[in-house]
């Protein structure tokens, strides 16, 4: 055989491409760019368009616009706009949510993936993503009307058996437990927890069999599998679908409106206590009064909101991503 | 722990009698006590469930699993009632949303609710008067505006994601997987600082736009996963006979991916059409019926339910789950079609899905 062409570097290759054929195909090729390179105008757009209107306030208020604690605006008065009540106010509410959201995405990932039939499961999912779909409008309404009277019952009783934990306890009993931080955390959960499972769920679901049936095989009962086998290697997903929980619990807004009582003195985690605050939620609030100067804290605010959750999302979706090998073409 | 010798576990043989009466005991005994702890006492059936079952739940489910199971069985149990008793909790939170939804709506809604629109309708008006036709049509106007918008630049985005070989496309996933997370607020926010700077008025079509930001990421995530489900080779194929890419893509992906790239659109809408944040931000409400998206004042279901949320008389509320039982209906409609049409596509993608995760 001839040993010399194995010799050569293969440099001479031919290239196989399926790259643009003719005119047809390069403006194909170049329409579709056109769109995929949209997103990245709209993000800047989003973020100009913001900082342009924004700018007088964030000019006139310094610093002190994130880490200040009040909000003046009266007829009469020197505009004083400072928004971090209202920041603290959506981590102490995101954090509750997913505090609570975490073990239920979990329990049902767990459940969906190791416990049920592939029929059941798939009734689940569908659930699940059902859940995600209702609008935050509706959750809203029934947070106002059907969880909230229920919800006051457990922070009663919270509070009467568990006072002497510093979150529980509350100041003044008649200035409490309606419109808490505690239901708004709850409502953030039920908004949450879809995308958390969906996330959780799709790691589970990919997790290598083999390793699972072999810690079973070892001895492994169901606790030791999950904990030693289960968890371990799709903690990293894990932690990013909580992430993408908390990025979405941070951007609620009407939902937070209706069932939280939203007051600018800083509620630094007395959970029962009826005040909290949130940056969507107070731009919401304030919008219908609010003149063209005060107009420009609440973009000021938008902004603030938009890099928060940008940052956020970015993080997750990266940890995500790096957790899923497999979905990468 | 007791000092008995533990039970010899013998998977392959039937589990014994005794052992099935126990976990059958430990079923039923926890919800049996409960429910007579609540008969009896008067104690709050909410709290009950929490306070008194659960706890119970985990310390029978536990004696059992040592019993039958030794000290391995005592953990799963626990894990098993914990799982369950989790799941169960978000079913009952899901169910509780559309049962308390669809009782209080239905007494709501009539005919006359779904197309009069709102004129001369006070807080205090009865049901008989008014409804939320023109609320009705608004939604479908302004989402109907967002889905021509969005609906072929996402795809358009999910060819590039998909067909192309550019090195940019990591970056394009990453921005639009960014952009998913907008709060809906901020994107009210964004078109308002447009209507602002360019001095225009508040109409339905700044509506639309302010939508557009938040179903155009979804649109394009779930039509890159419909691409994405065809076959790479028929795209080959189609290459190596000769076909440029755009009617490769044209006539074979295409069609190929058509109930998949329905899906995209109906998620989209599903995803947009409950927004409420953006449409307080960039539309005037209306009472009366506007069919013009371009000028003045325009109504939408979510800015109706919000408006009549905040009132403190029944009839009012009344309306509020009424419109919120017809955006609920929207919402699962365009759902269960998408389900519909994704069921289709799964069955025909089996094999070739079992084989890939193997």
């Amino acid at each position: 055989m001839s040993d010399t062409s194995v010799d050569k570097p293969v440099a001479a290759r031919r290239k196989l491409s399926a790259g643009p054929l003719g005119t047809g195909d390069k403006w194909f090729f170049r329409t579709t760019s056109i769109a995929a390179y949209f997103s990245f105008v709209l993000v800047a757009l989003v973020l100009v368009f913001l900082f342009l209107k924004a700018w007088p306030a964030l000019q006139t208020q310094g610093v002190d616009f994130i880490f200040g604690t009040k909000w003046v605006a009266e007829d009469g008065q020197p505009l004083i706009m400072q928004i971090g009540p209202m920041i603290y106010g959506s981590l102490l509410i995101a954090l509750v949510g997913v505090l609570i959201a975490t073990p239920m995405a979990i329990s049902l990932a767990y459940m969906i993936v190791f416990m049920l039939g592939t029929r059941l499961a798939k009734v689940a999912t569908t659930l699940i993503d059902l859940l995600a779909a209702l609008p935050s409008v509706i959750i809203g309404l029934w947070g106002f009307y059907v969880f909230t009277p229920v919800a006051i019952n457990w922070e009663t009783t919270l509070h009467h058996y568990l006072a002497w934990i510093p979150i529980f306890q509350v100041e003044n009993v008649d200035n409490a437990f309606r419109g808490s931080p505690f239901i708004a955390g709850w409502i953030v959960a039920v908004m949450i927890v879809p995308i958390v499972t969906s996330v959780t769920r799709e790691i589970f679901s990919q997790l290598d069999r083999d390793l699972i049936n072999g810690a079973i095989a070892l001895g492994g009962s169901r606790l030791s599998v999950f904990r030693k086998v289960i968890l371990p290697t799709s903690s990293g997903g894990v932690v990013g679908g909580v992430l993408l929980g908390l990025g979405r619990a941070l951007g609620e807004t009407v939902a937070i409106f209706y069932v939280l009582q939203i007051s600018f003195d800083i509620n630094w985690g007395n959970l029962l206590e009826s005040h909290g605050g949130g940056v969507a939620s107070w731009i919401l609030a304030r919008f219908g009064e609010a003149t063209p100067d005060e107009i420009s804290g609440l973009m000021a605010a938008g902004l603030v909101l938009f890099v928060i959750t940008l940052i956020v999302n970015f993080v997750a979706n990266t940890i995500v991503n790096r957790s899923q090998p497999w979905r990468k073409i | 722990m007791s000092f008995a010798p533990r039970p010899l576990v013998q998977p392959w043989k039937r589990a014994n009698n005794a052992r099935t009466f126990l976990i059958l005991l430990a079923s039923v005994m926890p919800a049996v006590i409960t429910a007579l702890a609540v008969l009896l006492t008067g104690f709050d059936a909410n709290l009950a469930v929490i306070v008194v079952f659960l706890p119970l739940q985990i310390v029978a489910a536990g004696l059992v699993g040592l019993r039958a199971f030794g000290k391995r069985g005592f953990g799963d149990a626990l894990l098993v009632v914990v799982t369950i008793f989790f799941s169960a909790f978000v079913l009952v939170l899901l169910l509780s949303v559309f049962l308390s939804v669809i009782t209080e709506g239905s007494k709501a809604i009539s005919l006359q609710f779904l197309t009069q629109n709102n004129i001369y309708i006070s807080n205090t008006t009865s049901l008989d008067y008014g409804g939320v036709g023109n609320a009705i049509l608004g939604t479908i106007l302004i989402v109907g505006i967002t889905t021509v918008l969005a609906v072929p630049l996402g795809i358009a985005m999910a060819v590039y994601l998909t067909q192309s070989q550019s090195k940019l496309r990591g970056m394009v996933r990453t921005v639009t997987q960014a952009l998913s997370g907008l709060p809906s607020v901020v994107s009210g926010l964004f078109v308002l600082s447009i209507i602002v700077t360019f001095g225009f008025s508040k109409s339905g079509i700044f509506g639309s736009l302010a939508l557009f930001p938040l179903m155009l990421p979804t649109v394009a995530r779930v039509a890159e996963e419909a691409l994405k489900l065809v076959p790479a080779d028929l795209r080959l194929a189609a290459l190596a006979l000769g076909a440029p890419n755009y009617k490769a893509f044209f006539q074979v992906i295409l069609p190929a991916a058509k109930s998949g790239l329905i899906t995209a659109l109906l998620l989209g809408l599903a995803r947009v059409i409950g927004e409420t944040a953006p449409l307080l931000l960039t539309v005037n409400v209306n009472n009366g019926t506007s069919w013009d998206p371009f000028n003045g004042p325009m109504e939408t279901l979510p800015a109706y339910v919000y408006g009549y949320l905040s009132s403190s008389f029944s009839s009012a509320h009344q309306r509020a789950w009424g419109a919120g039982l017809v955006l609920l209906i929207l919402v699962g409609v365009l759902f269960g079609l998408a389900r519909f049409l994704g069921r289709a596509k799964s069955l025909k993608s089996k094999p070739t899905k079992q084989k890939a995760s193997k």
